[in-house]
């Protein structure tokens, strides 16, 4: 019952509410793992929904924030890698290019499909994309976001840089963002390209299982 | 031959346009004094703060101005206690800023083009330049009361606005943007919408069409298709930025009469690295024949996206307009001299 109200509450967006029923599950004995399976489950059916415009970018937003206090409230009961235990991204909106609601998004919907986040913030030289994988070499995906048609071949040169590099097969390589389509990923290397937030998720999912 | 703004007239009203209208070519933006009193930003212009509080970058590489959002920078730190932050400018110019801008309503040959006053950011913008975009959305669900009140507080203000622009300057059309949704959908949920924007929007554009203006022209580059009907009670007569995503020959069917729609070629179509005036006609005559033959040229108007003339590399925006142009010559049988002769010089504010 109260897993399902933890549920429940993720779904829809009550963050005041959720850190008090995460630590009523974890008192009546729940395992913590089970509790955060619980919460990754509900986000994505929150991504499917938003994904089929079911619901609006505020409703994803605040069930990733309800996940998030939940997470806060589960942390000291997990073992060391279990929050994250998706693996490692790195994302960063390409050089240039200074938006960052969509990257954002992302990030936030990545987060609660179980994964860690490094986040460059905007205008990342691919420098510094490289440069943070060599010093993350456990990371398991690189997101790069564009949101001008100004910035595509930055983003290009960014795709090229890691492509070039000598542990590109380790490492998957996702894009988006507005002007970017999956023509455009494939002619540039990417690995991945999806159209919002929510498929985002589930494909970084898939790129790690 | 009809002259560009009564041609544009004509396509608003479901009258007898003589061709399609070619984007801006029968709006000329002008401005009000608080655009010029409050720091107007220049390509290149970075991290100026407005008369708002808001900071605003403009890159080289963008179609226009936009916030900073890191946290140093966010103007309402608490949402709750919103009052404390957020501190309307005041609306009260000398003659002098009234004259410059009266100069430049009075350079405009109105029988050409609408003089339309260029208002932004609109309420649903400035509520996220204010908190920033994340913050605001999640407001808008979890602080209901105190976002209606930041609306009312945000609306009164324009209000006054519009009293300022339309007993000086006395446009005959607003162009007034705010952008309501990504590519793909609304930003908000057709009834949060509705609740928080609707009636504000009424008032505002209410008084205006009550004050001598003839046209709401409102600009959003978007996905809106869902809230349409929402945009029409407000008052809009042309929706400027209606992305390809909307459907627009739909939209056409569905609402042509009570709103008109002014778009179809996304930026991204024509307006990248590598773009060619091919790129261009083909862009132009797929938005006429998909959208202008719905009908009969009525109710749409071929035109980038973007919230302005212009475009993010420079040639694309004259590609789209020589194409419109040549086709209008060649369709309707105008010489290409006459169409110059009856509307203002191609102007590029971008």
């Amino acid at each position: 019952m109260s897993l399902q109200n933890v549920n429940d509450l993720v779904t829809r967006g009550k963050a005041k509410l959720v850190p008090a029923a995460v630590q009523e599950t974890l008192d009546e004995g729940v395992a913590a793992t089970e509790i955060l399976d619980t919460m990754i489950a509900a986000m994505d059916v929150v991504g499917e929904k938003f994904k089929n415009n079911e619901i609006f970018v505020p409703e994803m937003l605040i069930s990733a924030k309800a996940m998030k206090k939940g997470v806060e409230v589960l942390k000291p009961h997990l073992a060391s890698g279990e929050v994250g235990s998706m693996g490692k991204m790195i994302m960063g909106t390409v050089a240039g290019d200074l938006h960052d609601i969509g990257k954002n998004l992302v990030i936030m919907m990545i987060e609660s499909a179980g994964f860690e986040v490094i986040d460059l913030g905007v205008d990342v030289p691919l420098e510094k994309f490289i440069s943070t994988y060599e010093e993350n070499p456990d990371t398991k995906i690189i997101g790069c976001s564009a949101l001008l048609t100004t910035t595509m071949p930055a983003l290009a040169d960014t795709v090229a840089a890691i492509n070039a590099a000598p542990w590109r097969s380790k490492v998957k390589v996702m894009v988006g963002g507005a002007p970017i389509t999956q023509e455009f990923a494939d002619k540039i290397g990417a690995d991945c390209y999806t159209p919002d937030a929510a498929s985002a998720a589930k494909a970084a999912k898939e790129l790690v299982s | 031959m009809l002259t560009a703004k009564e041609n544009m007239r004509q396509v608003i009203l479901g009258g007898k346009p003589d061709r399609f209208v070619n984007q801006y070519e029968a709006v000329a933006l002008l401005f009000h004094p608080f655009l010029l009193a409050s720091p107007l930003l220049k390509k290149g212009d970075m991290n100026v703060v407005n008369a708002w509080g808001v900071t605003n970058s403009f890159p080289g590489n963008t179609p226009g101005a936009f916030p900073v959002h890191t946290p140093d920078k966010i103007v309402v730190k608490d949402i709750e206690h919103w009052r404390d932050y957020v501190h309307a400018p005041s609306l009260k110019f000398p003659d002098e800023l009234w004259n410059v801008c009266k100069d430049m309503y009075a350079a405009v040959d109105g029988t050409k083009a609408f003089k339309a006053t260029f208002v932004a950011p609109g309420l649903f913008e400035q509520s996220h330049h204010l908190c920033s975009m994340e913050e605001a959305l999640m407001n808008y669900m979890e602080y209901p009361d105190e976002m209606h009140d930041l609306i009312k507080y945000l609306t009164d203000w324009e209000l006054e606005l519009a009293e300022g622009i339309c007993s000086n300057l006395h446009p005959d059309t607003i162009f007034h943007h705010d952008d309501f949704g990504s590519e793909r959908n609304s930003f908000l949920r057709p009834s949060v919408f509705e609740d928080f924007f609707l009636d504000a929007y009424k008032q505002i554009y209410g008084y205006y069409k009550s004050h001598g203006v003839e046209f709401i022209i409102h600009h959003s580059d978007s996905y809106c298709a869902n809230i349409v009907p929402i945009m029409i009670e407000m008052g809009i007569d042309v929706w400027q930025g209606c992305m390809h995503s909307n459907n627009v020959p739909e939209l056409i069917r569905q609402y042509g009469g009570k709103m008109t729609f002014m778009g179809e070629i996304d930026n991204k179509q024509v307006d990248f690295d590598g773009w060619t005036y091919a790129d261009c006609e083909k862009a132009a005559l797929n938005a006429i024949n998909t959208c202008g033959s719905v009908a009969d040229g009525k109710y749409f108007i071929p035109c980038i996206s973007q919230g302005g003339p212009g475009s993010l590399y420079d040639g694309t925006y004259k590609g789209i307009w020589d194409a419109i142009d040549k086709y209008n010559c060649e369709k309707f049988g105008f010489k290409q001299e006459d169409i110059e002769a009856n509307r203002l010089p191609i102007t590029i504010m971008f």
